[in-house]
């Protein structure tokens, strides 16, 4: 190993540095009693689940915060289970901790997931995942009074209201549920609630449970499904923190009012008055996607149903409107990783819908989702506040809408230049993917004015042109020959005689 | 009843020694449209009895509301001129019959981009100086940018009758008067002179001055009395003009001409100009104002003015009207004027062209543009964009400089990006229709050559606001225009109706189009942002949002200022950042731009596109920098063109060339959102000290690399004490003494200064001049108009950057609240960032 130095560290500090644990986590609190434990790990659920399901080998994903806990849960559970049953605790996943990461437990063969601690609810592409939420308190008679109060005060009462809540308060939502329904029901407003379920799996029938109404799971709008009697503009009333599950649950329901009850501050407030400026700052970075030629495709995800198609139908959309896209697999993003992609305007983020908003702020370029890139794409951008983050529906609907802009397409003329809202000015946008535009040239090498070969029409190659350093300077004759000197060794991580 | 057919116009055309293009500029108030009608209502297309009453040239429904001009209008017009007055043209013409391509500009400071834009198409001005206010702050910014473009001026002193009916002057206090106004517009052509416009200072006694009255529709140069006195005197007219101004006397008893103010008894002796120029119009005045209308009959009589019965009827200023336009015709004589002095395009274009074109001056489009040849390749300026009744479209304003524009033929539209060889900004297309601009109509004409003003049809889209038009492959753009006013004043738009957002975007983009100095752009927070030079310019730019471009009911935050963020010493100490992998330190330094440097900048006269040593040459001997440093200017930002630098001051670091791009695109990055408030920064030099780097390319990569330069430099601005500039506007205020004390409490109340304060020799006005910080600025003129009883009018126009006492970094000072509050709005954390959290620790 080599020698921590000035220059480059040791790659010790890895092992050593602390995790950042969100706070407003789930972990239980400390010095539960044994079967305090295991009620808050729901460990009889699961083990039934798992040894009725016929699972030979099953993978424990925890997230960073609950990782203390993986050992007392492995051996409460492997206590209940026969003993030719295998489980493995995986943690550290590839993208956000909150999706099954069936990649991970693909590797140890595994044949279900139990998912523990917060949950995006992120329908799944390959196994069954069951999941533990874990058990927040909450006052449900505090909360029934406030909600209900917080909707009375807000003006015009409606006819429904939805419930909807935090995983973590699954356990309590009956009993909300109830106290509300008591409530409400005395001044005729209907309550709906669909329960979120503790397990999905993408074959078999459980799925029913998601489709007991009766729609088809390819139309589902959302990955914990409202009523389907409910219509947009129904109030909200929500029970959970402030986290990014509620953000996308503001952006997607724009028109319904959002009241949120925090049980750990006992408040309740109104939510929706931010869904606004929310869209807004969607929209701005929208407009910046609007004026990229050159897309990279992220894939930040390798569970979430439909993620493959999906990834073709933007390649597609793409090409279609003559922007170059390239695809990266990047995992967990950060700002220095997005920057070595200097050529690529604006980034397109495939991943699970509470993972798919990134503030680009720090990041270099611009980062979208596909509902977004979307609507960039579209010659009259129209947004009528919608936002779909569900990949089937946004698949669903684009076979809807590429029919009529493929209508729309011979219309305009195609040089026509674009009105950028960044710059305020116009903006002739690239057109790359085109055969032979001039008669007999085709992509080919092309002399250029300087007389250096150049790739017509390629983005790769134009960047690489409006670079500065092109690479290794030939100074021919212009160094004397220096003397051969002992080399370093070693690999990039840290060389044996670094300095 | 029109005078003319546009077939005359059209076959005129095609003489350009018989064009006059002319831009009609002046300070608002000062009577340019009501002069314009006089030239109009001569080439009948309005009645001479409406002429002064109608402005016809103020098109828009809120220019008659208001009274003001907003926007510039361009009319073309036939003359015929006596063969008399061909003799004193001294450039070369082809018959008597002239066109005039006559542009009314707007007065008022907020719209001086119109007036840029109109003057770029002309070759000649009438500058239009109110007697009594005399030469106020947009008489000169007007003259300069006149100058600028290499525009010869004539001018007309107005409102004459008001300093003979308000304020009863004497004769000789009116040629006073007349002499120190002539004489501050000749300080300032003298001050702006471009040395190949030749001498283009203004006098009476060469004709290139007149005097009159646009309201009563009157007015005359001295070559119309020359004319008159020279038969009776026996003297040559060009001889006679001399006598009639400046110190030359009269004496009628011993009938002899002087240059002493006494005779040789010592009596004295009445001026010539007082005696044959003023006596006349001062006795018709008199008659006629004390109705002594007998004397005045047998006056006029003797002038050879001929009233009609039903005329002769009128009593007092209506009366007066009469007589003096049958006396003295204000349209004669600015025709006259303007058709003897201003330049064709065929002897304007000779001189003008290196101002105007970009390109090597021996080209094939710039030979065009010099001999203003009709069969050369085409070369047009399209200057701005007017609406067209068709919702969403537009004309292409713009004057043909070479060649002939036509329906048909592809020509190669080229934007204000353009690069000749480049594909960018680059359109081929045709042009759908070619039409005169007639004021309130247009006139389709079959094509248009050299020399003229036109409006085209059919490329709206591919062009923004300017635009070159070329035939020529070759062709270079023709430069841009520089504006004298800045979009410093913004407010956050947003619709009523999420709905409507589309067509708020769509809006948006007219708006941009149809006003050559707004901006519209999204910021981070998704609100749309327009910002204009004023609080009248934004308020017409939204109003016109509102009801024509976007049509949709909109959400107007109160208005906004765009701070600058800079530094105010060098760094305390070196700012250290490390990459993400540890791997890479950047050392930098920053420290304040001389403001004249970041001046010259913004002014583009030290530019990103010199020659990097005749810039380093330039930096070394005006702005004492070491040359060494001044050669490694690695970039200008933001936007590759803005007043900050990037400087390499690094001592032999390997692989440095290789990271230059990556620091390039961070110090845009930082350079556009400053550390402070997210503003954008100006004036502040960055240097790079030391950099040390990881050994493998793979770790030294922009991603690596640019998060890493954008956070140095942060550091090093947070280090070398930060500070905000305000933009602060030059007002100034034209009153009576009275008000005096109103305007101070108004500006003391707004952190105003006032730096000077004048009476106006003769007029019992004073010119208050102050600065005014724009933030303060709003809402300012009501308050005044309150102060003074409405007797003051301000003119703010935007003048420099100024930096803002205290610094952001002390808690609770005025500045950091004022940082915490663009931050609240932007939507940021309201604290700004901790020094850690860009400054890493060895």
């Amino acid at each position: 190993m080599a020698e921590a130095s000035a220059f480059s560290a040791s790659g010790e500090d890895v092992t050593h540095r602390p995790v950042e644990v969100d706070e407003a986590g789930l972990a239980p609190p400390r010095g539960l009693s044994p079967s305090e434990f295991d009620e808050f790990y729901d460990i009889d659920r699961i083990a039934h689940e798992v040894s009725s399901g016929g699972y030979k080998r099953t993978a424990l994903q925890f997230p960073d915060e609950l990782l203390p806990d993986s050992v007392p849960i492995y051996r409460a559970l492997k206590r209940r289970l026969e003993t030719d049953r295998e489980l493995y605790v995986l943690a550290d996943t590839s993208y956000g901790s909150c999706c099954a990461d069936e990649v991970a437990a693909q590797h140890v063969d595994a044949e279900a997931i139990v998912h523990y601690g917060h949950a995006c609810m992120s329908k799944t592409y390959r196994m069954p995942v069951l999941y533990v939420f874990g058990k927040k308190p909450a006052d449900v008679q505090d909360a029934a009074e406030q909600l209900v109060w917080s909707l009375k005060s807000s003006g015009d009462l409606p006819k429904r209201v939805v419930f909807r809540h935090y995983v973590a308060y699954t356990h309590t939502a009956e009993s909300i549920l109830g106290a509300l329904r008591r409530m409400l029901s005395t001044i005729d407003i209907e309550v709906l609630y669909e329960a979120i379920p503790h397990c999905l799996d993408p074959t078999s029938s459980k799925l029913s449970l998601l489709t007991s109404n009766g729609l088809d799971p390819q139309l589902r709008p959302e990955h914990v499904p409202i009523p389907s009697q409910s219509n947009e503009s129904d109030p909200i009333l929500y029970v959970g923190p402030e986290n990014l599950g509620l953000t996308n649950l503001l952006l997607t329901h724009s028109s319904a009012p959002i009241h949120r009850y925090d049980p750990a501050s006992r408040t309740c407030q109104l939510e929706s008055t931010r869904t606004n400026k929310l869209l807004m700052r969607r929209y701005a970075v929208v407009q910046r996607a609007r004026d990229a030629d050159v897309f990279g495709i992220l894939v930040g995800t390798l569970g979430v149903a439909s993620y493959l198609p999906l990834i073709k139908h933007l390649r597609q959309t793409l090409a279609r409107a003559h922007k170059k896209s390239y695809t990266i697999a990047v995992g967990k993003l950060n700002p220095a990783k997005l920057a070595n992609f200097a050529e690529v305007e604006c980034f397109v983020l495939v991943a699970c819908p509470e993972n798919s908003l990134i503030d680009a702020k720090d990041f270099y370029r611009p980062i979208v989702t596909p509902f977004e890139l979307q609507i960039a794409l579209q010659f009259e951008p129209t947004w009528n506040g919608k936002y779909v983050l569900d990949f089937e529906r946004l698949l669903f609907e684009n076979a809807a809408l590429s029919s009529s802009e493929d209508h729309m397409e011979g219309k305009r003329d195609v040089d026509e230049p674009a009105f950028s809202l960044i710059t305020g000015k116009y903006r002739h946008a690239k057109r790359y993917g085109i055969e032979g535009t001039d008669a007999g040239v085709g992509n080919g090498l092309v002399r250029s004015e300087a007389g250096a070969l150049v790739m017509k029409n390629s983005a790769a190659a134009e960047f690489f042109q409006s670079r500065t350093y092109k690479g290794l300077d030939v100074r021919a004759g212009m160094d004397a020959p220096s003397v051969l000197e002992q080399g370093r060794s070693g690999i990039a991580r840290g060389y044996t005689d670094d300095h | 009843m029109v005078n003319f057919t546009v077939d005359q116009i059209r076959a005129l055309m095609d003489k350009p020694t018989n064009i006059r293009n002319m831009s009609v500029i002046a300070h608002v108030d000062h009577g340019k449209s009501t002069l314009t009608d006089s030239l109009v209502s001569k080439a009948g297309i309005i009645a001479a009895a409406k002429a002064g009453d109608m402005r016809f040239t103020d098109t828009r429904e809120d220019e008659k509301e208001r009274g003001i001009t907003i926007k510039s209008t361009a009319i073309s017009m036939y003359f015929e001129v006596d063969k008399e007055e061909l003799s004193a043209i001294k450039q070369q013409t082809d018959g008597n019959e002239f066109l005039i391509n006559l542009i009314d500009s707007p007065g008022h400071v907020d719209f001086s981009s119109e007036v840029t834009a109109a003057l770029r198409v002309t070759d000649g001005a009438l500058v239009v100086v109110d007697c009594v206010e005399g030469v106020c702050v947009q008489t000169e910014t007007v003259l300069r940018q006149s100058l600028g473009e290499r525009i010869k001026p004539v001018v007309i002193i107005n409102k004459v009758d008001r300093a003979l009916l308000e304020l009863q002057v004497s004769k000789e206090d009116l040629y006073q008067s007349f002499s120190r106004t002539i004489e501050s517009v000749n300080v300032i052509i003298s001050t702006y002179l471009d040395a190949a416009l030749g001498d283009v200072q203004v006098y009476p006694e060469k004709g290139t001055v007149a005097f009159g009255s646009g309201l009563h529709g009157w007015a005359f140069t001295l070559r119309q009395f020359a004319a008159r006195y020279g038969k009776k005197f026996g003297v040559d007219r060009e001889k006679m003009m001399g006598k009639l101004w400046g110190d030359n006397f009269f004496n009628p008893a011993t009938r002899k001409w002087s240059t002493k103010s006494t005779d040789a008894d010592g009596k004295p002796l009445e001026r010539a100009f007082n005696m044959f120029v003023l006596d006349p119009i001062f006795k018709i005045f008199e008659c006629t104002m004390n109705f002594q209308k007998e004397k005045l009959f047998s006056m006029i009589e003797k002038l050879d003015v001929k009233l009609t019965s039903d005329e002769r009827d009128l009593e007092g200023k209506a009366l007066l009207k009469v007589v003096m336009r049958k006396f003295l015709p204000a349209g004669d004589s600015l025709l006259e004027m303007i058709v003897i002095n201003l330049p064709s395009p065929r002897t304007a274009q000779r001189y003008r062209v290196e101002t105007l074109y970009e390109g090597p001056l021996d080209d094939e489009s710039a030979i065009g543009i010099r001999d203003c040849d009709p069969k050369a390749p085409l070369v047009c300026y399209i200057s701005k964009m007017v609406p067209t009744s068709d919702k969403g479209r537009f004309y292409a304003f713009g004057r043909i400089f070479s060649g002939t524009i036509r329906s048909g033929p592809k020509i190669r539209i080229q934007g204000p990006n353009y690069q000749p060889g480049k594909k960018e900004d680059l359109f081929v297309k045709s042009v759908q229709r070619t039409v005169l601009m007639m004021g309130r109509y247009v006139e389709p004409i079959e094509d248009c050559p050299a020399g003229n003003i036109v409006g085209l049809v059919g490329i709206d889209q591919f062009l923004l606001k300017t635009g070159t038009l070329t035939t020529s492959e070759t062709a270079h753009n023709m430069k841009v225009m520089k504006f004298s006013v800045s979009p410093v004043v913004q407010v956050a738009v947003e619709v009523k109706n999420a709905a409507d957002l589309p067509k708020l975007v769509e809006g948006l983009k007219r708006l941009s189009k149809s006003d050559p100095c707004v901006l519209a752009w999204i910021a981070d927070t998704g609100e749309h942002i327009v910002a204009g030079a004023g609080e009248l310019h934004l308020e017409i730019c939204l109003k016109d949002l509102q009801e024509d471009h976007a049509g949709v009911p909109l959400k107007i935050s109160d208005p906004v200022v765009g701070y600058r963020e800079t530094v105010k010493a060098e760094s305390s100490i070196v700012a250290l950042s490390k990459s993400q992998n540890k791997h890479n330190r950047l050392y930098t330094k920053a420290m304040p731009l001389a403001e004249e440097l970041t001046q010259a900048i913004e002014n583009g006269k030290i530019n990103p596109r010199d020659d990097f040593k005749v810039r380093a040459r330039v930096l070394a001997d005006e702005y004492g920098w070491d040359v060494t440093d001044a050669r490694k200017i690695w970039c200008f930002g933001p936007d590759t063109t803005g007043p900050n630098l990037l400087v390499d001051v690094t001592k032999g670091v390997q692989y440095l060339n290789e990271i230059k791009d990556s620091c390039v695109a961070a110090f845009q990055w930082a350079t556009k959102e400053g550390v402070c408030a997210e503003e954008i920064m100006r004036g502040v030099r960055v240097n790079v000290l030391d950099v040390t780097l990881h050994t493998d390319a793979i770790h030294r990569g922009g991603g690596q690399i640019i998060p890493t330069m954008r956070r140095s430099t942060y550091a090093a601005c947070m280090l070398a004490d930060p500070s905000l500039q305000e933009p602060v506007y030059l007002v100034e205020i034209q009153c009576p003494e009275n008000a005096i004390g109103g305007i101070y409490s108004c500006l003391n109340k707004r952190r105003g200064q006032v730096f000077s304060e004048e009476q106006r020799p003769g007029t019992p006005m004073f010119t208050v001049k102050a600065y005014l910080p724009v933030m303060e600025s709003f809402g300012f003129n009501g308050d005044l108009r309150q102060a003074t009883g409405g007797q003051a009018f301000p003119q703010s126009v935007f003048d420099h950057w100024e930096l803002m006492n205290g610094s952001p970094l002390e808690k609770g000072s005025k500045l950091e609240e004022l940082v915490k509050s663009i931050r609240t709005r932007k939507g940021l954390k309201p604290d700004i960032p901790p020094l850690d959290s860009f400054y890493d620790k060895l």
